[in-house]
């Protein structure tokens, strides 16, 4: 679709970006739903089961949950850097910021999945039979590992489709489709981008920092 | 460098500091029940990417009412959510009826 052109139901190609921005952020409001209940399921297992669940997340990766954090800040904040350039119409630096966004995404789920969670396994963290933690504490600390488990697949998944959308804009930029009248696309991705970003900001102390006190 | 530009790296330094306090704040020796304080910094770093990366005072305004929207449905998801377990007395039994 180029700049100037728009659909039947919209009035203006203004009006089609605008709808398509507050449709982004409508879905965000849900997905704020739909991480909330993560969050307050940490709320209420960490409350009637303190000293257990603090013990699991003593058991964390606290080096490279920190290093992710960094690396998703930067994404977050080169992708914000390519918005800007493709309004001042410069494409080619649009494509490189989005390359550098999605490799800083791939570097996030290897050290996540292909480091941390692999770790974990070998340690015996999956709350399963042979679950490392074991005698009075061993109840708060599987239900840590429940909820640290399931927390980092679900953002995870939101991480693929991020970068799924990223690469798409890439493509999409690659064939000259922006230009400083034309990026609502980029637009959105970068407000989905962003969010991951936000859910993982929140993820981090949840699973890395409050447990660990002195 | 554009100011816009300028803006990005400033809201990048800051959200680095923040996360350095979050990380110091977690080595206070903070009581079991005060350790969520830790949270207060992220809630800054939640509002400024979404003041500054994902410019959220941009758009139009229906995008302010969704994002306030989120906002609000949350705080009452996890308000009434955290209700029971912040205003729950367990009485033991055995106290309640000696022997």
């Amino acid at each position: 679709m180029s700049d100037v052109t728009h659909e039947f139901q919209y009035s203006s190609a203004r009006h089609r970006s605008e709808s398509a921005i507050s449709g982004m952020w409508l879905f965000l409001a849900t997905e704020v739903l739909f991480f909330g209940a993560l969050f307050l399921t940490w709320i209420y297992t960490r409350h009637w089961n303190q000293v257990g669940f603090d013990a699991g997340a003593r058991q964390t990766e606290l080096a490279i949950g920190t290093i992710n954090t960094v690396i998703l800040l930067a994404s977050s904040f080169v992708y914000s850097a390519g918005v800007a350039f493709i309004e001042s119409g410069n494409s080619r630096r649009l494509i490189q910021c989005c390359a550098i966004a999605w490799a800083l995404g791939v570097a996030f789920l290897i050290l996540k999945f292909g480091i941390e969670w692999r770790d974990d396994f070998v340690k015996h963290l999956f709350p399963g039979h042979d679950f490392a933690i074991q005698g009075p504490l061993s109840g708060g600390a599987r239900i840590f590992f429940v909820f640290y488990f399931l927390g980092t697949a679900l953002h995870g998944v939101h991480m693929v489709g991020g970068l799924i959308l990223v690469g798409w804009i890439v493509l999409r930029a690659r064939r000259g489709e922006f230009s400083p009248t034309f990026y609502t696309p980029v637009t959105v991705v970068g407000l989905y981008w962003s969010f991951v970003d936000i859910v993982w900001i929140v993820l981090y102390p949840l699973i890395y920092l409050v447990g660990r006190g002195p | 460098m554009t100011p816009r530009f300028r803006r990005l790296w400033l809201t990048l330094g800051l959200l680095l500091v923040l996360l350095a306090m979050e990380f110091g704040i977690s080595f206070l020796p903070l009581d079991r029940e005060a350790r969520p304080l830790v949270l207060i910094p992220a809630v800054l770093m939640v509002g400024l990417v979404g003041a500054m990366f994902m410019e959220v005072g941009r758009g139009p305004t229906i995008v302010r009412l969704f994002a306030v929207a989120g906002v609000l449905w949350l705080t009452i998801l996890l308000g009434l959510g955290s209700l029971d377990p912040m205003t729950r007395t367990d009485y033991h039994v055995q106290d309640a009826f000696p022997k």
